[in-house]
């Protein structure tokens, strides 16, 4: 039977929307199957999950860059999916106190929690 | 006097003039060198000037002034009038924006401050081995971090990289703070403009420096469909303000009507509060650009309506008779809902300037001293780490280093390190990482005991009634942070 989910695709992710791709953002329904997780609809999608930073799964933070606890959480139909890409960013004073799934809440518990990129320390770009 | 009228035609004074002397038509730059003129001669200026150049005066860059003014909003007394600072293409666009401070100066008669360097003595600098130590360190992890790098978020995408963020989290205030999200936000997000800015320029355009020497330029500009200029700059604060508060996603009209504020010294952030309440009220319906940049447009001819708007937010919902007003201490809410990210709510409720979302900033949590003590999801928690966090603002606003800065320092251990070495470096202290939260808690105290001299004390460190029992869509949350949790973050500083 499988379900249907709301994609948005943000950014530079805007070109795994296909047909529904505009410059800066894609809004796609996604079909999946019944028990389909995030990593299905990445799948899907054909979008490795290292291109993804920023996740919301109906509004609640999933995943940050350097630091993706959902690849295993299960959607539901109706289900509101916003996929951003490695240049985005959410300081942490503007997200103290905002909602996360709980395998999220509890990938950031503690002192862990308060930074602004999870990734150990950015790459060095070549120059 | 060649001298002085090469100097009023100089691109320069024509916007220094239109950020300070409105209602006058923007396009009469001849009554407006007039105005300039007269002023100038009024305080022998051009003599001042004629005294300390040598040759013709083209342009600021080479003369290297710097000209703060208040425009025709603070004339008017408006509570929303901000002082304004022309940037290095000579935009007014940089703002001392919040808390009406354009009508302070203006109601002592100051129309512009000009600063001129010539024979001033510069900052003295007591090591300068150990500022340049601390420079490069800083500098390091500004163009290191992915937030602050070249490319990277900010330089990309500018601050509206914010909107869909913000949006997908269901704290992006809509609609007069009714919703937390807005259908029409991703058409005006930081995304948006950098891929219409490259559909219109046909090439892409990263963002530019707000001021001489800046690494991280996250100020953007928006042009027209024909390529040129529209507006500089589109903050993430007044696509929000003039966007989704206001149900509007042009950003075309968004652009005009971030013109407009830069042309009358309107605070955006004020000023979309301001049009949101109006929309609730009725006085025109949400969503409607049009209408919205003809109610600014009144603001800056100071018809009764105009006037009315004005005087702020606040003052709008007290003669609308409206309830749901978003301000703390008479001032508007920025654009992070408190009932989906309840750690800022704190910082809004509780900072000595109303509602204001640039006073907490974060550091590294060793260095804040709360971490392990208590839970940091707990009301307790979050106004510990809210205390922390406005008493590192305050260190890090008073060094003269952008705020934004602390997006790379928060991660990048040797960046923080880098600040301290450099305020050591200038000043010859011996501070060390725990310092900064102990100055800056100091510095608070000095906010704290001015509001309290001034009648603002612990009872105006709250949000709205409106968000203690209106649930926001779409997590149906209400700001539910007790006020003894509020009153401990300054009981306990």
């Amino acid at each position: 039977m499988g379900c249907v989910v709301d994609v948005w695709l943000y950014g530079a992710l805007a070109r795994y929307g296909g047909d529904a791709a505009r410059p800066s953002y894609a809004n796609i329904k996604v079909q999946l199957p019944d028990g389909g997780t995030v990593a299905d609809l990445l799948a899907q999608l054909g979008l490795p999950s290292g291109e993804r930073g920023i996740t919301f799964i109906n509004g609640q933070l999933s995943a940050m860059p350097g630091l993706q606890p959902d690849l295993g959480h299960l959607l539901h139909d109706g289900d509101r999916i916003g996929l951003f890409d490695l240049r985005s960013m959410w300081p942490f004073q503007y997200r103290h106190g905002a909602a996360m799934i709980p395998e999220m809440a509890s990938a950031v518990h503690g002192k862990e929690g308060i930074r602004h990129s999870y990734e150990r320390r950015p790459r060095k770009e070549a120059s | 006097m060649e001298l002085a009228s090469t100097l009023y035609q100089s691109p320069y004074y024509e916007v220094a003039i239109c950020a300070t002397r409105c209602p006058l038509n923007l396009a009469e730059t001849a009554s407006l060198a007039e105005y300039m003129r007269e002023t100038l001669e009024a305080h022998d200026l051009p003599r001042h000037f004629q005294a300390r150049v040598r040759g013709p005066v083209l342009s600021h860059h080479r003369f290297k002034v710097a000209v703060a003014g208040c425009g025709v909003a603070a004339e008017y007394g408006y509570a929303n009038a901000g002082i304004v600072y022309n940037d290095l293409k000579d935009r007014p666009t940089r703002y001392s924006g919040r808390g009406g401070l354009g009508s302070v100066m203006a109601s002592r008669g100051l129309k512009f401050v000009v600063v001129d360097p010539l024979g001033a003595p510069g900052a003295a600098i007591a090591d300068r081995s150990r500022f340049e130590q601390g420079r490069k360190k800083l500098e390091e992890a500004l163009l290191e971090h992915a937030i602050t790098k070249p490319k990277g978020g900010l330089n990309t995408y500018g601050t509206a990289i914010l909107i869909n963020i913000l949006n997908e989290a269901g704290g992006l205030p809509t609609r007069n703070f009714s919703s937390g999200r807005f259908e029409g936000a991703a058409r005006t997000a930081g995304e948006a403009i950098f891929e219409g800015n490259k559909q219109r320029l046909g090439r892409e355009l990263y963002n530019h420096a707000c001021s001489p020497g800046c690494i991280i330029q996250c100020s953007n500009t928006w042009h027209r469909p024909d390529g040129s200029e529209h507006v500089s700059c589109v903050e993430y604060e007044s696509t929000w303000a003039l966007g989704a508060n206001c149900a509007i996603d042009s950003l075309d009209d968004i652009a005009e009507l971030i013109r407009l504020c830069n042309a009358y010294g309107l605070d955006t952030i004020e000023t979309g509060g301001t049009l949101g309440v109006a929309m609730e009220a009725g006085v025109i319906p949400f969503g409607d650009g049009a209408a919205a940049i003809r109610l600014v447009q009144e603001m800056g001819q100071g018809t009764p309506l105009g006037r009315l708007l004005g005087s702020g937010t606040e003052s709008v919902g007290r003669a609308y008779g409206v309830t749901r007003v978003p301000t703390v201490k008479g001032q508007s809410m920025p654009a992070y809902e408190p009932r989906a990210v309840k750690g800022i709510g704190i910082t809004y409720a509780t900072s000595t300037m109303g509602a204001d979302h640039t006073a907490g900033y974060t550091i590294a949590p060793e260095i804040l001293g709360v971490s392990g003590k208590l839970d940091p999801l707990s009301p307790e928690g979050k106004a510990a780490l809210s205390r922390a966090f406005q008493a590192t603002t305050a260190f890090i606003d008073s060094t003269g280093h952008c705020l934004f800065i602390a997006f790379a320092i928060l991660d990048i251990a040797s960046g923080f390190e880098g600040m301290v070495e450099e305020c050591n470096g200038v000043l010859g202290t011996n501070w060390t990482n725990d310092d900064v939260v102990r100055i800056g808690a100091e510095i608070l105290k000095k906010e704290r005991a001015f509001n309290e001299a001034a009648g603002i004390g612990k009872e105006k460190d709250r949000v709205p009634e409106f968000m203690k029992y209106e649930p926001l869509p779409p997590h149906d949350q209400v700001f539910d942070v007790p006020d003894v949790a509020l009153d401990s973050v300054y009981a306990e500083l």
